[in-house]
C-alpha cells in the first residue's frame, strides 16, 4: 500500500483527501503546513506528498524545495486555488495560478492540479506524478 | 484746459493775423494813397504847366478876356475848382470860381491840406516885360474817395485772406491730427485687448511717421507675446487634460486592479471551499446506489458546485489570474464572423442583427477563443439592453488610426476598431462608470452574475486592447474596442488561432 502524505492548512481540505485517498488505497497522513509536513516526512518518509502552495508558516513552494532536497524518492504533487495574498515571500499579487503551479514544478514537484479538481483528476495527477498507471 | 491740436492752430493762425492784418492794411493804405495822390499831382502839373506854356507863348495874355477863357477852359477840363492869374500885381479870376474856393495865400501847399478838399499850385509865368504867376486849385475829393475805396477793396481782399488762412489751418490742423486720432484709436483698441490693429501712421511728418513705426513695433512684440502667453497657458490646458484623463485611467484601473486582487482572494477562498464539496459529494455517490433520490440529490449538489467552479473561473478572470491568453496575430475578420454565427442562433428573430466589416484589416495581437467570448458577451449585453428583445443590434469591424494613440495610448497609433452598438435603455453616467467591475449588473438578482463585462475587461486587458463606452439613457448603448494593429505583421500571413469552437 503506498502512503500519501497531505499538507494543506484547510482541516476540511485535509480530512476530504484523506478520505478519498484512503477509499482508493492509500495509506494517508496529514499536516497543516510546511513546517509540520517536513516534520512527519522525518519521522516516515511517504511514497507521495500533496501539498498546497499557499500557506501559512512555510510556503508550499519553499516545502516543495526542501522535500525534494532531502527525500529524493519521494513524488511530489501541488495543489492550488489560485488567488492573491500579500503576505507571501513570492510577490503574488503578481503571479497567476499558472505561476504558482510553475513554480512549484521548477521547484520538484512532479504533478500540479487546479483546485477544484475531482476525485478522479487527484488520482490521475498522482499515477502521473509516480508513473504508473492510475 | 484741454483743447484738440486743430483749434489750437486755428487760434494761433487768427492771433498772427490779428497782428499781421492791421499792419497790413496801414501799410498799403499807406502806399496806396501816396501812389494816387502823386498821380493826382502829376496830372494837376502836367495841366498847370500846359496853361503856364500857353500864357508864356501865346498873346493871350495881351487880352483880359482871352485869359479868363483859357482859365475857364482848365477849370472845365480838369476838375479845378479854382484859377486865377496874377500878372503885375494884377489879379484875373475865372468866372467858374463860383464855389467861393478863396487862395489860402500860402506858398506850400500839401494834399489834403485845406478844409475845403482843394489842392493848390502855383507856377510863375515868364514873359518878358510881365511879373506873373498862374494860381490853380484842384478839388481833392475824387483822389480821397478813390483811396477810400481801395482800402475798402484791401479790407475785402484782406478779410478773404484770412476767411481762407483760417479755413487752410483748420484743414491742415485736421490733416496733422488725423492719424494721431487714428492712433490713439488703435491704442485704445489694444487697451481693450485688441491687438489686430496696426500702428503704422501714414503721414508725412517724420516725427509721427517714425512714432508710428516705433509704436507698430512695440505692438507686435506685445502680440507675439501675448500670443505666446496664450499658447502657453493653451498647453498648459492641453497637458491638464491629458493629466486629468490619465489620473482618471489611473483611478479607473486601479479600483479595477483593487478589485481584482480582492476578487483572486475570494476566489481562492471559494476554491478552497468548493474542494471539499466536490469530493464529499463524490465519495457519498460512491456509496449510495445509483438511482435512489439521494444519489440525483448528490449529482445536483455535484453539478452545483462546478456552477459555482464556473463563477470562479470568471472572477479569476477578470483578476487576470485565469492563465495567459495565447496572443498572436489574428485576423479579426473571421473570428468576429464566428462570434456573430454563433450569437445569431441564440437570440430571437425580433433582433436585428447588423453587421458591416470596412476591411482589409491588418493583423492584431490577440487570442481568437477568448476574442470570441468578447464579442459574445458584448453582443449579449446589447441584447439585454433590448426593450421586450425589440431592436437593433449592430457590429462593425474597422480600421482606426490616430497620431495620439487610441484613447490616449501612444503605443496604439493604428488599430482595428470593433464597435457593438444597441439602440436599447442605454444607461447613466453613474452606472456606465462602474460596469466593468466583477459584480455589477443592472439584471434582475438571480438574472446573471454580474461578471460578464468585467471578464471582457479582464481578457481586453491581457491583449493590450482598450474598450470605451458610450451611452445615454434612452439612446442606447455603445462598446468600441480597440485592438492593437501588430507592426510588421500581415493578417493573412497570420497564423489565425484556428477555429474555434464555442467561447469557453
Amino acid at each position: 500500500m503506498k502512503s500519501v502524505l497531505v499538507i494543506d492548512d484547510e482541516p476540511a481540505i485535509r480530512t476530504v483527501l484523506q478520505r478519498v485517498l484512503e477509499r482508493a488505497g492509500y495509506s494517508v497522513r496529514v499536516a497543516a503546513n510546511g513546517a509540520e509536513g517536513l516534520e512527519s516526512l522525518e519521522a516516515q518518509v511517504p511514497d507521495i506528498v500533496i501539498t498546497d502552495i499557499i500557506m501559512p508558516t512555510m510556503h508550499g513552494v519553499d516545502a516543495i524545495k526542501a522535500i525534494a532536497a532531502r527525500f529524493p524518492a519521494v513524488r511530489i504533487v501541488a495543489i492550488s486555488g489560485g488567488g492573491n495574498f500579500g503576505n507571501s515571500d513570492y510577490q503574488p499579487h503578481t503571479i497567476k495560478t499558472e505561476a504558482y503551479l510553475a513554480a512549484a514544478k521548477s521547484a520538484g514537484a512532479h504533478a500540479v492540479l487546479n483546485k477544484p479538481f475531482h476525485t478522479q483528476d487527484v488520482l490521475q495527477a498522482i499515477a502521473a506524478a509516480t508513473g504508473a498507471p492510475g | 484746459m484741454k483743447s484738440s491740436l486743430a483749434t489750437r492752430i486755428v487760434l494761433v493762425v487768427m492771433a498772427m493775423h490779428a497782428v499781421v492784418l492791421p499792419a497790413l492794411y496801414f501799410g498799403l493804405s499807406v502806399v496806396v494813397s501816396r501812389s494816387q495822390v502823386d498821380v493826382f499831382i502829376q496830372h494837376v502839373r502836367t495841366l498847370s504847366r500846359n496853361l503856364a506854356e500857353e500864357l508864356e507863348l501865346g498873346d493871350a495874355i495881351e487880352s483880359r478876356q482871352r485869359v479868363v477863357d483859357m482859365l475857364d477852359h482848365t477849370l472845365l477840363n480838369g476838375d479845378g475848382v479854382y484859377a486865377e492869374f496874377i500878372d503885375n500885381g494884377q489879379s484875373i479870376l475865372s468866372n467858374l470860381n463860383v464855389r467861393g474856393v478863396r487862395w489860402p495865400g500860402k506858398q506850400d501847399f500839401k494834399f489834403g491840406q485845406l478844409g475845403d478838399h482843394a489842392y493848390f499850385i502855383e507856377i510863375p509865368v515868364s514873359r518878358p516885360g510881365h511879373v506873373a504867376s498862374l494860381r490853380l486849385g484842384f478839388d481833392e475829393d475824387p483822389t480821397t474817395d478813390q483811396i477810400q475805396l481801395a482800402m475798402h477793396q484791401t479790407v475785402l481782399v484782406l478779410a478773404a485772406y484770412l476767411c481762407i488762412a483760417v479755413m487752410l489751418a483748420a484743414a491742415w490742423g485736421y490733416h496733422f491730427t488725423r492719424p494721431v486720432v487714428r492712433l490713439q484709436h488703435a491704442s485704445r483698441s489694444i487697451a481693450r485687448g485688441d491687438y489686430a490693429h496696426s500702428l503704422r501712421l501714414e503721414s508725412g511728418v517724420r516725427e509721427l511717421h517714425d512714432l508710428g513705426s516705433d509704436l507698430e513695433a512695440m505692438r507686435r512684440e506685445l502680440v507675439g507675446i501675448n500670443e505666446k502667453l496664450r499658447e502657453e497657458m493653451l498647453e498648459n490646458e492641453r497637458a491638464e487634460e491629458r493629466q486629468r484623463k490619465l489620473e482618471n485611467r489611473l483611478r479607473h484601473r486601479q479600483r479595477l486592479e483593487t478589485v481584482g486582487t480582492l476578487a483572486g482572494g475570494v476566489a481562492h477562498e471559494f476554491n478552497n471551499v468548493l474542494l471539499p464539496i466536490v469530493l464529499y459529494a463524490e465519495l457519498a455517490l460512491a456509496e449510495i446506489p445509483a438511482g435512489s433520490s439521494a444519489h440525483q440529490d448528490l449529482k445536483e449538489v455535484l453539478a452545483s458546485a462546478n456552477r459555482a467552479k464556473d463563477v470562479v473561473n470568471k472572477i479569476l478572470t477578470f483578476s487576470r489570474d485565469a492563465g495567459t491568453p495565447k496572443l498572436r496575430a489574428i485576423d479579426l475578420e473571421p473570428v468576429v464572423r464566428e462570434a456573430l454565427r454563433l450569437f445569431s442562433a441564440l437570440i430571437p428573430p425580433s433582433v436585428d442583427l447588423q453587421s458591416e466589416f470596412r476591411g482589409p484589416f491588418p493583423a492584431v495581437k490577440a487570442d481568437a477563443a477568448l476574442t470570441i467570448q468578447v464579442v459574445m458577451n458584448l453582443c449579449t449585453n446589447a441584447y439585454h439592453a433590448l426593450p421586450d428583445a425589440q431592436g437593433i443590434v449592430r457590429v462593425e469591424l474597422a480600421n482606426g488610426s490616430d497620431p495620439a494613440g487610441a484613447d490616449g495610448d501612444k503605443a496604439m497609433r493604428s488599430y482595428v476598431l470593433l464597435s457593438v452598438t444597441d439602440n436599447g435603455t442605454g444607461m447613466d453616467a453613474a452606472t456606465a462608470e462602474r460596469i466593468f467591475e466583477p459584480f455589477f449588473t443592472t439584471r434582475k438578482v438571480g438574472s446573471g452574475t454580474g461578471l460578464g463585462l468585467s471578464v471582457v475587461h479582464g481578457i481586453l486587458e491581457s491583449f493590450g486592447a482598450r474598450i470605451t463606452v458610450d451611452t445615454a439613457v434612452g439612446r442606447g448603448t455603445s462598446f468600441k474596442v480597440a485592438f492593437p494593429v501588430t507592426e510588421g505583421l500581415d493578417a493573412s500571413a497570420a497564423s489565425n488561432g484556428s477555429a474555434p469552437g464555442v467561447a469557453a
